[in-house]
């Protein structure tokens, strides 16, 4: 069995502010504003997964106007000048960040996946037998962005290191 | 000196080097690899002197380039920019020959505080 996980919401959600305060906001002056909407609607998504002394998924979904608006965070650049393939490595950082601290919190044994990243509606995305067990959800500047946490249910532990 | 940044994100490949120019440390020649082997190769054939490295990469992850540089007998100045930072990480970079290990996100003052000592 997977062990109880030690990430709560309030982890995640000081991760999430970090991630903001270095990257996507470093003014301070659009942060993440909480809605605690799990249902809110996404077009993108990137997820990483976590095996060993904790099992299961850390996934970042968002419109795709709030995608854009992150890579031209990310690059230095206008949202309209941000290429496919830069929106798709800036999404898929995020999870792979978010994911990193997550893993940082866990027990010893857990290792993390490279990002996957889905063009498409975090809601396409099926990770079997898993529940989410936290997340934090906002408006970023009028635009959707979530991240959760997904764990694994059932005796699946795979080997740590 | 010359600096290789080896990360698969190209954004963050950026996202470093444009965090070295702030913490002051644009001057230097910066070289960039996409990978593991890819910083193993350029850290021969181009002699950076520090190597500011990843972890978790395709082809081989940035603690395998480390291991792979030491046991070819090179001892480049080398260490982690990451997202992931546990313990035994930090074990495993500091016994292979790691001389630092900064966290993704990361910030200008942190680059300055780890590279001065290093760059001058």
């Amino acid at each position: 069995m997977s062990v109880e996980v030690e990430v709560n919401e309030n982890d995640l959600a000081e991760m999430v502010e970090q991630v903001w305060e270095s990257y996507l906001d470093p003014e301070g002056v659009s942060p993440l504003i909480p809605t605690y909407d799990e249902n809110q609607a996404s077009e993108v998504h990137s997820s990483v997964s976590i095996t060993g002394s904790w099992t299961g998924y850390v996934v970042y979904a968002s419109s795709t106007p709030a995608a854009r608006r992150a890579a031209g965070a990310f690059l230095a650049m206008e949202p309209d000048e941000v290429s496919e393939e830069d929106l798709s490595d800036v999404l898929g950082e995020l999870a792979n960040i978010i994911g990193g601290n997550v893993k940082a919190m866990l027990p010893p044994g857990a290792l993390l996946s490279l990002p996957q990243v889905v063009l498409a509606p975090e809601a396409t995305a099926r990770y079997p037998n898993t529940q989410r067990i936290s997340g934090v959800y906002g408006m970023w500047d009028g635009e959707p962005v979530s991240i959760s946490m997904w764990q694994s249910r059932g005796d699946n532990k795979e080997g740590a290191e | 000196m010359k600096i290789l940044i080896a990360d698969d994100s190209r954004v963050m490949r950026q996202i470093v080097i444009r965090t070295l120019r702030q913490a002051g440390f644009g001057d230097h020649d910066l070289i960039e690899a996409a990978n593991g082997r890819e910083a193993v190769e350029m850290t021969q054939s181009e002699s950076p002197d520090l190597v500011l490295s990843d972890w978790n990469m395709p082809e081989m992850t940035g603690i395998e380039a480390l291991r792979h540089l030491r046991a070819a007998g090179n001892d480049v100045k080398f260490g982690f920019v990451t997202s992931e930072s546990t313990p035994e990480m930090k074990e495993q970079a500091e016994s292979a020959g790691a001389l630092f290990f900064i966290v993704k996100p990361f910030s200008a003052e942190r680059f300055d505080e780890v590279f001065a000592p290093i760059l001058g």
